[in-house]
């Protein structure tokens, strides 16, 4: 079992008084998980997990040490602290190191569901029996999970903060295999299980895999794209990782850097992170206990500047935008609940006005090339189509693509109207709509 | 800790468990990261659980948990056992176990220097030394030093009557370089990229590396990068350094002849395979020069221990025997599917994740040639070191790779300097163009502790030997 909300917030409190050192913080999270996976149409793996982490971070001075446990009794919080308190006697002078932040007020936002907690190992089976028969019933095999997420954050530090809050969350993931190399995905993820219809999820990638039967061979090159929400939120995901934060921002190997105010996306791009949204999932505050909101990263194609914590909002003289990620952190802070904003586009609008392009339903296993240019490879997956004259004709095989996202994004002919939340939830996801590219350079296919 | 693995497996029995097996682990952790003379993360963290799997009803279920009081490890063998009742509603087949013996046993990994025990202002000021000495160039804007140590205790236990326990210490570490030029960002690491070389073993690893002898070089190198050559576009020979080998045979060997892929079971995820059940024994994987094994008995891997997470001994095995696919990675659950019994490829990250079948060391056996000999043997090619970039595809066939750094061979000789080569390639095309393969004497084990599959994501640290290997009409230059 997890801690209650309030034990939570009783065990980052204890931990604080045990910590002897100039300021001090500690993140609690515990957490109940469960996931039920399933492959050739049946449960193969169904696992849960209870466990709670203690994090502490002492400072002595500018001097920082941070030590963790999942052991909460006394002498194990007492251990830990110490042991924290030894690391920040050791560490160097950090002289731009801004002390811990102070209390601010976070909005409150409710993300509990009693339906996600009811969501049970029997309920976790009925559901993944009712996706797999979707695929049954064409003659196709289905994989993928149910999982169940239920959690209770704490923050405190001795300046005052004491942010807490409790979350749940549902995903499901489906991939429906049929004959002849076609395959369909399809994935859900909320706060709330109430919205979650396992037949609508399965029948979706069972349908797409139908389309997708027998693909055939493309030539690889330029191509107009529309891409699904599955795959946009990789472009962005990517853009965030690599282009968004503080850190590389200032170290100068973001796309940002000496662009902000200026133009660096098409004019329809609209990007900001925002954990408050109704849509999205995770947690109201960052891991320093600061309050999070609408950030605004790029504006109709204009760059507005980089998410930050407390160090970087110090060092770069910009303001705190909540994005700190649990200490000791070597990659800066990050957005975690990025969201475009919609356009006015059907996809099926976006498809008639293409010529000769191709429907890509979601990327795999894409990495950057280009950091500064966001240039990603990566291979197409589970679904991908011609376009020729304004309809899907041909499912073609599996494209790689090597393309800089900058350029692709500063190509932009429609943005759809409906947007997906795409993630892997516990704390972060993608909010997107499709998109409607100019070019895509596909660069290699699978024979 | 053994009690808890018997109190474990006798609540699993109580409840109806046909099978079950039981795993407490701790494990320490502390890890420091230097980035451009600042200290900017230094970190210690411990774990300690309990992870129960049993079968009941003829299917799975895990459960794991960090109390580990009497009733919390009751209370997880008993979720546990109702988790594999939930999962029978849909199966087939009862689960069925390959045969293994029952062991009682200790294994301990190589340390000669516990990593712990070195001062932490020592551990700090060496990667400070090797940080500073990166920034040699003022077109090095980014420097960063980093070390990683972990320490497993784990025992199994299983109602067959096992019950192992086994020790290890691993160390990690690396420098590197960040060049930043017109528009471009050239990395440039040692002794590898993603935080260097990770191996078991303790202090005398990380000293072995020499960071601080090295940072010179490898800033200069970083700093070269920024008028290297692009990298031409077009289909030539390539010899690969080593470290690339590893990534290449670790995604494009490792991941595909892994057999719990080839069943389906991470078709979801990861992916599935384009290796077939029918082809162990048929098919053709690579030129006659490509000899890969797997291997968990290789001292200071990290694909190394005594027994697996199911608790099959460790062995070495074929996967491919010049050229032809002859073996698996396989678990007691799916060996027999090939008709035969585990090979010990069972591995879990940590208590609170049920085990998957994972490399453990799978390396391109060393063939004859000498690097020099084989550059001189090169009339026209790219030398190609260091990985920067990965991808490959659902089925481990089309994948493309980019790395650091490059030359131009040309009439067997390395010449000028090229930034940030990449290639691309079809797995069997590939490996069959595999013309030459370096000697052991320049063949190292490469650890990779970074190796994600499954859901819940499990980080396996897993191991490949490698040396130099060249391979013909490769195409290289991708989107450039």
């Amino acid at each position: 079992m997890r801690l209650s909300l309030a034990d939570a917030r009783a065990l980052a409190a204890r931990a604080i008084q045990l910590t002897a050192a100039d300021e001090a913080e500690v993140l609690v999270a515990s957490s109940a998980t469960a996931l039920t996976r399933f492959a050739d149409n049946r449960i193969h793996q169904n696992v849960a997990e209870s466990d709670t982490h203690v994090s502490i971070r002492a400072v002595l001075g500018t001097r920082v040490g941070v030590a963790s446990t999942n052991r909460t009794d006394d002498e194990s919080l007492a251990r830990c602290a110490a042991a924290a308190l030894e690391i920040a006697r050791y560490a160097p002078d950090d002289p731009a190191f801004p002390g811990l932040p102070t209390a601010r007020r976070i909005s409150p936002v409710n993300r509990v569901s009693a339906a996600t907690r009811g969501f049970d190992a029997s309920r976790r089976a009925a559901a993944a029996a009712a996706i797999i028969e979707q695929s049954v019933e064409r003659g196709f095999t289905a994989a993928g999970t149910v999982a169940t997420s239920d959690q209770a954050v704490a923050i405190a530090n001795s300046h005052g903060v004491d942010a807490a809050m409790e979350t749940t969350d549902l995903r499901a993931t489906v991939l429906s295999m049929g004959d002849g190399a076609g395959s369909g995905w399809a994935s859900f993820l909320a706060a709330d299980a109430d919205a979650f219809s396992p037949e609508a999820l399965g029948d979706q990638a069972a349908t797409t895999a139908s389309r997708a039967a027998s693909p055939t061979s493309l030539d690889p090159g330029s191509y107009a794209v529309v891409l699904a929400p599955e795959a946009v939120s990789d472009i962005i995901d990517f853009l965030g990782y690599v282009g968004f934060g503080a850190k590389a921002f200032a170290e100068g190997s973001s796309f940002l850097v000496s662009h902000v105010g200026d133009r660096v996306l098409d004019e329809r791009i609209t990007i900001r992170d925002d954990a408050l949204s109704a849509e999205t999932v995770g947690l109201a505050f960052d891991f320093e206990g600061q309050p999070k909101g609408p950030t605004s990263l790029i504006s109709a194609g204009i760059a507005s500047g980089p998410v930050t914590d407390s160090y970087y909002a110090s060092t770069l003289r910009l303001p705190n935008t909540g994005h700190a990620l649990p200490a000791p952190n070597p990659y800066g802070p990050m957005a975690l609940n990025l969201e475009m904003a919609a356009g006015d586009a059907g996809v099926m609008d976006m498809i008639a006005s293409v010529k000769r392009g191709v429907y890509v339903s979601r990327f795999h296993y894409v990495n950057v090339e280009d950091p500064m240019k966001v240039t990603l490879t990566g291979m197409t997956r589970d679904g991908t189509f011609l376009i020729e004259d304004g309809r899907l004709t041909n499912p073609v095989r599996n494209l790689r693509f090597t393309q800089s996202a900058v350029e692709a994004l500063s190509h932009v002919l429609a943005v759809g109207r409906e947007r997906t939340l795409v993630g892997p939830g516990e704390g972060g996801a993608t909010l997107v709509p499709a998109l409607l590219l100019e070019k895509w350079a596909f660069t290699g296919q699978t024979g | 800790m053994k009690d808890i693995v018997a109190l474990a497996l006798d609540a699993a029995s109580a409840a109806g468990a046909s099978y079950a097996d039981a795993r407490v682990v701790q494990t320490r952790h502390e890890d420091i990261s230097v980035r451009t003379g600042r200290v900017e993360a230094i970190g210690s963290t411990e774990s300690l659980g309990v992870g129960i799997r049993v079968i009941a009803d003829g299917a799975w279920g895990f459960a794991a948990t960090a109390d580990l009081t009497a009733d919390g490890v009751r209370s997880a063998a008993t979720q546990a056992v109702a988790l594999a009742h939930a999962a029978a509603t849909t199966r087939r087949e009862p689960v069925a176990l390959a045969p293994v013996g029952a062991y009682r046993d200790t294994w301990t990994g190589p340390c000669e220097i516990d990593p712990f025990s070195v001062p932490l202002d020592d551990r700090i000021a060496l990667l400070l030394a090797a940080d500073e000495a990166l920034r040699v160039e003022s077109a090095v804007k980014i420097s960063g030093a980093s070390l990683g140590l972990l320490r497993v205790d784990k025992v199994f236990g299983s109602s067959e009557g096992s019950l192992i326990e086994q020790s290890y210490t691993e160390s990690q570490a690396g420098i590197v370089a960040y060049a930043i030029g017109d528009g471009e960002v050239l990395p440039r690491s040692y002794p590898n990229s993603l935080g260097g070389q990770a191996v078991q073993g303790g202090w005398e690893a990380i000293l072995s590396l020499d960071l601080v002898g090295n940072a010179p070089r490898v800033g200069e190198q970083a700093a070269a990068l920024v008028t290297a050559a692009e990298c031409p576009a077009g289909r030539t020979t390539v010899i690969i350094d080593s470290s690339q080998i590893a990534l290449q045979v670790h995604e494009s060997i490792g991941h595909p002849t892994e057999l719990d892929r080839i069943l389906g079971d991470e078709a979801a995820f990861a992916g599935t395979s384009f290796v077939g059940l029918d082809d162990v024994g048929r098919l053709r994987y690579g030129s006659e020069h490509v000899t890969v094994t797997c291997d968990a008995t290789i001292p200071g891997s990290l694909g190394s221990f005594g027994y697996d997470d199911e608790g099959v001994p460790a062995e070495r095995d074929f996967l491919i025997r010049e050229g032809l696919l002859v073996g698996l990675q396989s678990s007691r659950e799916s060996a027999p599917a090939i008709g035969r019994v585990s090979n010990g490829c069972m591995r879990a990250d940590g208590w609170n994740r049920q085990p998957l079948v994972r490399m453990t060391t799978v390396s391109l056996e060393p063939g004859t040639w000498g690097f020099d000999e084989l550059v001189a043997d090169t009339e026209d090619g790219i030398y190609l070191e260091t990985n920067t970039s990965w991808s490959i595809d659902d089925r481990r066939l089309n994948f493309q790779f980019a790395c650091e750094i490059g030359w131009e061979i040309k009439d067997g000789k390395l010449g000028r300097m090229i930034k940030t080569p990449n290639y691309t390639g079809i797995t069997p095309e590939f490996w069959g163009s595999c013309d030459a393969v370096c000697s052991r004497d320049s063949w190292q084990v490469w650890g990779i502790p970074n190796c994600g599959k499954g859901e819940p994501m499990q980080v396996a640290h897993v191991a490949h030997g490698a040396a130099p290997a060249r391979f013909r009409d490769v195409q290289v230059g991708v989107g450039r």
